[in-house]
């Protein structure tokens, strides 16, 4: 028989699995002494074999491993019972109990070992998870204001007023989107320089020539960044102005602190 | 947990073993479990009955190392060779005689699907992955013949096919299987 023959013949592998008869056995063992390149064969198919079950892996539970480690532990104390050879029988008793308490003792720190290590393990994937979790929270939110920051210059009766620097604050700015159609104001605020800490932005409409509390401009939750965000609506306005003032606001503008102003 | 960090060579650890070892024993749980599991679930599909035959593996298999010859083979298909004989004692054992040990196509099919689910998550989807590169026939070979125990005339006949046909396919699945793990 050629190699190839051989190789190709599916005994090898029925060899492997202890599936041949005794006739066929012992004729691959003897290409196997023959022939480097069936020994060869051999191993190839029970490395792919092994690979094979790696991959139809099934984890057992982590129990069927204690209790064989504790049947192997007790297998070695019976054979040193007798060695000891005690007479009486409350001795023996003892020892039994000895041996029992010691297996248990072994067993509860295994298995102490083994909960505080999954514990760990627990906590440290439940850990991942919640950081996860809030990162796309995080994002989701992100998203979501600006999908809202598009909403409103985009809207249809929306009517765009800028807001320039006074000679205090000549490079602030700022730009209110007034919908004609609701009265509704949004601001957009992002050009106006860093507020101080305990101080706000607050929004004012002038109307018949006064001042009337449009809303404080708030930051976002990081306390960074200013989103387009809504105010109070008005029908009619001459214009509006925004003042810096204490963290709260006031009920009359600080004309000092006026940062930037438009007219209509 | 890594109780030991202890790498052993496959002759290392078989003369550990010899020694009662074991530490050596716990290594050679540690690395094989999953396999030899995984072997016996595929036959009895029935995790608690795997799991029992799985330890009376291991204590064969700690009990009887003296037996492993490393002339006739690697320590693996030993080790499996003997859990699988128990898990095919088992389902040959009065308890299972009444079940048909007659597997169609379908339900070895059924036994891969359900191996999916309870797949070893720390290392099996990588191997998984590259197993899908077999084609469903050849898989079905692999199943029977590696798994279920059949003998090649009995694919043959199971599934009607010519016993050279098994023959070439379980050769040309193994030459891919080489392929994909090496």
């Amino acid at each position: 028989m050629e190699i190839n023959d051989i190789i190709s013949s599916g005994l090898l592998e029925l060899y492997v699995l202890e599936k041949t008869n005794e006739q066929e056995t012992i004729q691959v063992q003897s290409w196997k002494a023959t022939y480097p390149e069936v020994a060869q064969e051999l191993l190839a198919i029970e490395y792919s074999l092994e690979q094979y079950d790696r991959a139809h892996a099934v984890v057992p539970s982590a129990e069927v491993k204690n209790k064989l480690l504790s049947k192997i532990m007790s297998k070695s104390d019976d054979r040193s019972i007798p060695s000891i050879s005690i007479p009486a029988p409350v001795r023996s008793i003892n020892n039994f109990w000895k041996y029992a308490v010691a297996a248990s003792i072994i067993l509860l720190i295994g298995s102490s070992i083994l909960t505080v290590n999954y514990y760990d393990k627990y906590k440290s994937a439940s850990n991942d998870l919640a950081i996860a979790e809030s990162k796309i929270q995080a994002q989701e939110s992100t998203i979501a204001s600006l999908n809202s920051n598009l909403e409103v210059p985009l809207n249809n009766y929306s009517q765009q007023v800028v807001l320039k620097g006074t000679p205090s604050s000549p490079s602030s700015t700022a730009k209110i989107f007034w919908l004609r159609n609701s009265g509704d104001v949004y601001i957009e605020a992002s050009g106006l320089p860093e507020v101080p800490k305990g101080s706000q932005y607050q929004l004012w409409a002038i109307i018949d020539g006064k001042p009337v509390d449009a809303g404080m401009i708030m930051l976002d939750n990081n306390g960074k960044k200013y989103n387009i965000q809504k105010m109070k609506s008005f029908g009619s306005v001459q214009a509006f102005a925004i003042t810096l003032e204490k963290e709260g606001g006031s009920p009359t503008p600080t004309m000092e602190k006026l940062t930037v102003i438009s007219t209509l | 947990m890594q109780i030991s960090k202890q790498q052993y060579t496959e002759h290392e650890l078989v003369s550990s073993l010899k020694d009662r070892d074991e530490k050596a024993f716990s290594y050679l749980y540690n690395n094989y479990n999953i396999s030899l599991n995984g072997v016996i679930f595929m036959l009895v599909n029935d995790v608690t009955l795997a799991e029992d035959i799985l330890q009376e593996a291991f204590l064969k298999i700690w009990n009887n190392i003296d037996l492993y010859d490393d002339t006739k083979g690697k320590l693996y298909t030993w080790m499996r060779r003997i859990a699988h004989n128990l898990a095919l004692d088992t389902m040959k054992s009065s308890q299972y005689k009444n079940q048909n040990r007659i597997v169609t196509n379908e339900s070895v099919l059924t036994n891969i699907a359900v191996n999916n689910n309870v797949i070893n998550k720390f290392e099996s989807n990588d191997f998984r992955r590259k197993l899908e590169f077999l084609d469903e026939k050849q898989q079905i070979l692999i199943n029977m013949s590696y798994y279920q125990g059949y003998t090649q005339k009995e694919i043959a006949k199971e599934l009607e096919i010519p016993e050279g046909t098994v023959k070439t396919r379980i050769r040309s699945a193994i030459i891919e299987l080489r392929k994909i793990f090496t």
